[in-house]
């Protein structure tokens, strides 16, 4: 009878999961066809001469990047240049020392010839007290603001924004080494669309590429197999569900990258929010929900060039803690706006993304592990059969890695990058290692940071930071 | 069970091959096209450079050149266009189009079903200034795609042909365009729009906003009659454009003298483009001590008077310097605009 029990359940569990699996592979191959028509369509309207439009413009619109860093020494003077090397007028640079405890702020001065300087400014956003705030004898454009830690990038993108004299804010992390033509590329869409409010951006990784003056000279697949991996897994989502929501005016993670926000559209929905653990994913979704709430004709837009490089971190404890904060700043959002989730009144965004959001981005982790656990018990227990257990394994696997070279192909035709000869090769074997471990992995880091969000636990972790190759 | 598990199996693995399939194909087909047409560059980018020096014998030989190259000559001829607008070259370019017969290919296109087809064509036909197809292109701006119409406006900024300026300037809040073309067409054809604009706006008194704000781009002394007169308007909006827009042409007395009365207006957006109006202002009316008395004003109307301060001259700085001393905000914008004049700006 026990057995008859077992067999029953494990039938019923293993129905439930293949069912999921069936409709999570669906979905996909829906998001990679439109993400593809959205590709397709972007790059035949982006041309060189549109981009013209920026240079054509008498009065473009001031610009302030907002880079907070805290503990960044080691690379805060290559970013710094990067920004400076941008091909676009006017700028503000606002570098926000958020408390560092190493030499971040006086590499900045050092480099950049600083003094302190009388600023004024209003601050509708709260944030720790400035300390000081300093100007550049060389660079007009450059303000560093000397604040008090807040204990997160919020509050120090916050005293940023304050300080921002732009009708535009980039934010920007402080490894991130931006595109030359970022900005104007942004701008462009601003301008033709005006109702832009925010524009998102495909973010890649600068592990294993060439910095030269704070610009990425030669584009290359890491050595490490760490940073290997996060590069399948960005494509993914930047090709994929990132695409297809842009698609659709769903955008909902602009990354903390890189993301250009009209300045008075992130005072009117609070600025970052100090408490929000993925407090990118957070600005976004409110920016969604103020301006639906608000019945207001609005974009916040994606462009699926790489206007960003970003540092991924090439050890597993850096990278652990990373994932279990990704995932308690998702489950936040999620829980924060349960409202919004099948309401019809935020349109696309309540009826398609966040559930989707909610099925699988946040569910999967954990349905994930219980298939792997089922199919355990159930080749131990005798209810399955090895040969069947197997099976079912290679088929999660498999329908991973298919999807994962639906991201290749259109990340290939998006951006042409890590594609010649050998490092094609690599990318293939990559794709298929990442499907085989590194996925299982990231689905009980996964766990642990629903563990950690349900118990309240965790906080920020540490990330070690390296040099730019070649700087 | 086992047959099922064995199916899903096959399936999942067919999807994965074919995947990885597509990948390697996918690259080797861009590797391919990316090969030849680098080679065609290469072939042509020479005969290219000696046709636009004039050398009647590498036209022949692009004339020569088989069909199915011709838009990689196109595109070798016209796409530099983007960056350079020398006249010398575009009408250069624009013989050896015409000899190459590509103008054909682009009306070709003109009428094509695919809409990135006309795009290309409208785009190309505006870069080499080609005039006869004004009317194509101009027919363009009511296209069914939005993209289309984007292209046909920025080939009417590149093409600068006066007998498409009206159409241009009649389009001014057509919300099917984007904002920013409407505007960089207007910046091209510059102050020729200006009696276009002046004479439209006295009949379409509803958008006075946006004429002030195109007179702003493309306005001169001129304007500045009108633009007064539009400073007196009922509606703050038009108020504070026309300030933006006589901060751009320049003041007289009779503009200053407005400015200086519209500090006291109770609108914040009047009052802070009536202290930017003021910027450059160094004729009578004692415009400093009156920009110096909204230092305590909302910030934005704070901050475009220290900023008008600061560019004034040396009314201005005496004004900031009597601030300065200050502990509150004023005295903070004028420290700031006096940090930023000292010479290590």
């Amino acid at each position: 009878m026990l057995s008859h029990v077992a067999l029953v359940s494990t039938l019923a569990i293993i129905a439930f999961l293949i069912a999921y699996l069936v409709i999570w592979n669906a979905s996909q191959i829906v998001m990679s066809q439109v993400a593809a028509i959205y590709l397709w369509s972007h790059q035949r309207s982006n041309t060189r001469r549109a981009r013209a439009l920026v240079g054509q413009t008498v009065s473009r619109p001031l610009v302030s990047i907002v880079m907070p860093a805290y503990n960044e020494g080691v690379t805060i003077v290559e970013s710094v240049l990067a920004l400076l090397a941008l091909n676009y007028g006017p700028l503000e640079i606002v570098v926000v020392n958020d408390g560092s405890t190493d030499d971040t702020l006086t590499r900045l001065k050092d480099t950049f010839h600083l003094l302190p300087a009388p600023r004024a400014f209003v601050q509708p956003l709260a944030s720790a007290p400035v300390r000081g705030l300093y100007r550049s004898t060389r660079h007009p454009g450059l303000v560093v603001i000397d604040k008090q830690n807040g204990k997160c990038k919020a509050d120090a993108a916050n005293a940023g924004i304050n300080t921002a004299s732009g009708s535009l804010v980039a934010i920007i992390d402080a490894d991130t080494i931006l595109d030359r033509h970022a900005l104007t590329r942004a701008i462009t869409t601003l301008l033709e669309d005006p109702t832009t409010v925010a524009i998102g951006a495909n973010v890649g990784i600068v592990n294993g590429c060439r910095v030269r003056d704070g610009r990425v000279e030669k584009i290359s697949l890491p050595r490490n197999w760490w940073a290997r991996f996060q590069i399948v897994e960005y494509m993914r989502s930047f090709f994929l569900f990132r695409l297809a929501c842009a698609s659709c005016n769903g955008v909902v993670i602009i990354s903390g990258a890189f993301g250009l926000f009209r300045r008075d559209a992130v005072i009117a929905v609070g600025g970052y929010d100090t408490t929000a653990v993925g407090e990118d994913m957070d600005l976004t979704v409110r920016l969604q929900r103020h301006f639906r709430e608000l019945g207001q004709r609005f974009r916040i837009a994606f462009d699926p060039n790489p206007l960003a490089w970003t540092q991924a971190p090439e050890d597993w404890r850096s990278l652990r803690s990373q994932r279990y904060r990704w995932r308690r700043g998702l489950l936040q959002v999620l829980w924060r706006n349960r409202h919004m989730i099948g309401n019809p009144r935020y349109g696309v965004i309540g009826m398609a993304v966040l559930p989707y959001a909610a099925l699988f981005e946040g569910l999967a982790p954990l349905l994930e592990l219980a298939g792997y656990v089922v199919l355990i018990l159930g080749a131990v227990s005798g209810t399955l059969t090895p040969h069947v257990s197997l099976a079912a394994f290679a088929v999660s696997v498999l329908a991973g890695t298919g999807i994962t070279f639906a991201a290749v192909v259109l990340s290939d035709l998006g951006t042409r990058r890590y594609m010649r000869g050998r490092e094609l090769l690599l990318l293939i074997v990559v794709v298929f290692v990442e499907n085989c471990g590194y996925r299982q992995l990231n689905s009980w880091w996964g766990c642990v940071g629903t563990y950690q969000t349900l118990t309240g636990k965790g906080g920020w972790g540490e990330m070690k930071r390296k040099a730019f190759e070649g700087a | 069970m086992t047959r099922f598990a064995d199916l899903m199996f096959r399936i999942e693995l067919a999807i994965a091959l074919v995947m990885v399939v597509g990948v390697v194909v996918e690259r080797a087909v861009f590797g391919c096209w990316w090969a030849w047409r680098q080679r065609t560059d290469r072939r042509y980018g020479s005969l290219v450079r000696a046709a636009l020096d004039g050398d009647d014998a590498a036209i022949r030989a692009l004339v020569a050149s088989p069909a199915r190259h011709r838009l990689i000559l196109a595109a070798q001829l016209i796409l530099p266009l983007i960056d350079d607008r020398n006249p010398d070259r575009i009408a250069r370019t624009r013989k050896i189009v015409t000899t190459l017969s590509l103008v054909p290919i682009a009306d070709r296109y003109l009428r094509s079903r695919w809409w990135w087809r006309r795009a290309l064509a409208l785009r190309a036909l505006g870069l080499a200034q080609v005039r006869d197809r004004t009317a194509s292109i101009v027919a363009a701006l009511d296209d069914d795609n939005a993209s289309v119409r984007a292209a046909a406006l920025d080939s009417l900024t590149d093409l600068q042909d006066p007998a498409s300026l009206q159409a241009v300037v009649v389009r001014l809040h057509d919300p099917s365009l984007h904002r920013g073309r409407r505007v960089a067409a207007m910046t091209a054809f510059g102050n020729a729009c200006e009696p276009f604009l002046l004479d439209l706006a006295e009949i379409d008194v509803m958008h006075r906003t946006d004429y002030a704000l195109a007179l702003a781009v493309c306005g001169s002394a001129r304007a500045r009659p009108t633009l007064c007169r539009w400073a007196c308007d009922s509606r703050a909006d038009v108020r504070a454009a026309a300030f933006e827009a006589l901060a751009r042409v320049g003041m007289d007395d009779g503009a200053a003298r407005l400015a200086i009365d519209a500090l006291e207006s109770e609108h914040e957006s009047v009052r802070e483009m009536a202290a930017f109006a003021l910027q450059d202002w160094a004729g009578p009316g004692d415009a400093a001590a009156c920009l110096g008395r909204h230092l305590q004003d909302s910030w934005r109307v704070a901050l475009r008077a220290a900023q008008s301060l600061q560019k004034m001259g040396p009314a201005g700085l005496l004004e900031l310097q009597a601030h300065a001393h200050r502990q509150d905000s004023a005295g903070d914008l004028a420290r700031q605009m006096l940090w930023e004049l000292q010479p290590q700006c």
